[in-house]
């Protein structure tokens, strides 16, 4: 039997294997190439308008003894954290509501596209849209104070790490609620039946039946969510006024001084923090097993 | 209060989805360690009707009693009354063990580790699936899965099991040996099955008694034997698929059918005029042979071999199908020439004949 298998296995492997070719130079060519370049970039030599590949730890030790390098690490992965919990705890409910407590396959859709709705603009115009919801003579203000809640604005609302916690769970937390909705919206019914008729009550067979079953939901909406955040610097560029560096602003402003040895270091140490989480993310569920 | 035998009750039970009646008043009761079936076609409202029971779904209008108490308000999961699913309903990430121990573990009564243990140990060994303890449900067969199914309703020693076409899921070959060991089972524990199903063989062969539902109504309930040699009405003749059915007129003890005007001694009460023989009551005889009873002409399409019995199958010229069953216990079956006319018959006290001019 196994002969036979292998037989129509191999012409089919060796038939089919050209097929993942132009993927493999697509991928070789602009990211596996860009990724060694950035390594051996950060080992160059710098100088104040000059570059040379003369290798030196110069720009490695710069970073981890300049406060503002090291600071902009932890700032990243205080955010990051910080709005992979907000997008959770906004986001899992949702998902709850729209992948399971909706009846209607069709309602449901309706409700992830409306999600999906303020994707219709750029990215840029979302950010900046926040400035005249949260300024001081922005909308919430107004209106807490038409309301006499407060007598003076609130100023930490705009240009703090707060505006952009703000403005990073709004863009991101959709990337959250859909794979876990997807995944809700694939349990059986009749599984929480199931557990319902053998005496168990909401709580329990949330805990024991529904969660579990939607972790790798979760673990693919983290996933999304930490690659982008780690990597931000528009939302906190825009809505941080200055305030808030993330790795990503100290390569924008490295590679717009041309100091590109300084901007190689930081993007190979965000490439390995990223590279960590989804390792890490991975490890909690085998998603081959679940999708 | 319990005043009578009945495990279970419901009274009247109606319940609509959009306008449509799923259930129409439907009375029905159980006694204590009995295994009733319940016939319907799809769409007669019978796993509605299990549903209601457990609790699923809230009646429109009615009452559900339980073991003597009114539990119509009463929520699913403080039932106590057992439920397995056509499609199983295991939970996929946990183990075989998990599964079968997961009421004793998260329901409303809590049980010791120890407890738990054991009486989880001792339903896997009952169903027979020793051994497989640590396996994920998706890792075993089909059969085994309804044998998980099973365990884990019964773990929660329920008085009351509704199992909602339980054999739906599994081949012929594992149906045919599940059916006696859900009997088995059943008898050992002494609980009551209300076992939903599609299938008139299933009904009959395991019931203790029969309810056969139609449209949201019951149309007869009783001993198997009894509904199958006594159907009420045509419809239930029809669920049994053991009859040939034929329209025509009832009229002073006579029937006319396609088949000519013979005596119809034994009548039913009925809103149509039906008559109906059982596929084995008739016979084929060749073209041009006297017959002093019924006699309808129809030529032979095919036979099918069916083990016990051959099953042949003759159209009349306005293309009606008659079956006609030969046990192969009363001798070889005829063979009959595809295309050729044949004349059936049969003897008309074996008839059933429904009509609205009826003697009883």
């Amino acid at each position: 039997m196994t002969d036979a298998t292998d037989a129509i296995a191999v012409p089919n492997r060796r038939g089919s294997s050209w097929l993942i070719l132009p993927g493999i130079i697509w991928m070789a060519l602009f990211m596996v190439l860009p990724i060694l370049m950035i390594c051996y970039v950060s080992f160059w030599t710098q100088t104040t308008f000059n570059i040379s590949s003369t290798p030196t730890l110069a720009s490695w030790k710069q970073f981890f003894a300049s406060d503002t390098y090291t600071g902009a690490l932890w700032t990243t992965v205080r955010i990051w954290l910080i709005v992979l919990f907000t997008t959770f705890a906004i986001g899992y409910p949702t998902a709850l509501f729209v992948g399971l407590f909706v009846k209607s396959k069709t309602l449901s859709t309706v409700l992830l596209v409306i999600c999906v709705i303020p994707f219709w603009t750029s990215f840029l115009i979302r950010v900046l849209a926040w400035r005249p919801m949260l300024g001081k003579e922005g909308a919430i203000n107004i209106i807490l104070m038409k309301l006499h809640i407060i007598s003076h604005p609130i100023e930490v609302l705009l240009f703090t790490e707060l505006s952009v916690i703000i403005g990073m769970t709004q863009i991101y937390c959709v990337f959250m609620v859909g794979p876990i909705a997807f995944m809700l919206g694939r349990i059986d019914r009749n599984i929480i039946e199931a557990a319902r008729d053998l005496g168990a009550g909401f709580g329990r067979i949330f805990w024991k039946i529904i969660f579990p079953l939607s972790l790798p939901g979760v673990i693919v909406g983290a996933i999304f969510v930490s690659v982008m955040v780690l990597g931000e610097f528009a939302t906190s560029g825009a809505l941080s006024g200055r305030k808030v560096n993330l790795l990503g602003n100290i390569i924008v402003t490295q590679v717009g001084s041309l100091k590109w040895a300084m901007a190689s270091v930081t993007g190979v140490i965000l490439t390995v923090v990223m590279g960590m989480v989804i390792a890490a993310f991975l490890r909690i569920v085998d998603l081959k097993q679940e999708l | 209060m319990i005043t009578d035998a009945a495990i279970f009750r419901i009274d009247g039970v109606t319940k609509s989805y959009g306008g449509v009646k799923a259930l129409d008043g439907v009375t029905l009761e159980a006694g204590v360690n009995e295994y009733m079936s319940l016939l319907g076609p799809s769409g007669s409202g019978k796993t509605t009707l299990l549903r209601v029971i457990a609790g699923f779904e809230v009646p429109d209008a009615g009452r559900v009693y339980f073991q003597g108490r009114d539990i119509t308000d009463v929520p699913a999961h403080e039932r106590g009354i057992g439920f397995v699913f056509q499609s199983f309903a295991l939970f996929p990430h946990l183990t075989v063990r998990k599964n079968v121990a997961f009421g004793l573990m998260h329901g409303r009564t809590t049980v010791s580790a120890a407890e738990t243990d054991t009486r989880t140990q001792a339903v896997i060994d009952m169903v027979g699936l020793s051994g497989m303890e640590d396996r994920g449900v998706d890792q075993i067969s089909g059969g085994q899965r309804q044998r998980v199914a099973l365990a884990r309703t019964l773990i929660m020693q329920p008085k009351l099991v509704l199992l909602d076409e339980p054999l739906g899921a599994l081949d012929a070959n594992l149906r045919g040996r599940m059916r006696n060991e859900l009997r088995a089972i059943r008898e050992r524990m002494g609980v009551t099955f209300l076992h939903v199903t599609g299938s008139e063989t299933e009904a009959l062969a395991m019931g203790d008694s029969v309810v056969v539902l139609d449209r949201g109504r019951i149309i007869q309930a009783g001993k198997p034997d009894d509904v199958y040699s006594n159907p009420a009405s045509p419809a239930v003749a029809h669920f049994l698929n053991r009859f040939n059915l034929f329209s025509g007129k009832l009229s002073q003890g006579l029937f006319t059918g396609p088949f000519g005007t013979v005596p119809a001694p034994k009548t039913t009460r009925a809103l149509e005029d039906v008559y109906a023989i059982r596929y084995d009551r008739v016979r084929a005889r060749p073209l041009g042979s006297v017959t002093n009873g019924p006699a309808l002409q129809a030529s032979f399409i095919a036979s099918e071999y069916l083990g016990s019995s051959v099953m042949n199958f003759f159209e009349t010229p306005d293309g009606k199908v008659v079956e006609v069953e030969h046990h192969l216990s009363l001798g070889a079956p005829e063979t009959f020439e595809a295309r050729q006319d044949y004349i059936l018959t049969w003897t008309p006290d074996q008839a059933i004949v429904f009509g609205q001019e009826s003697n009883r």
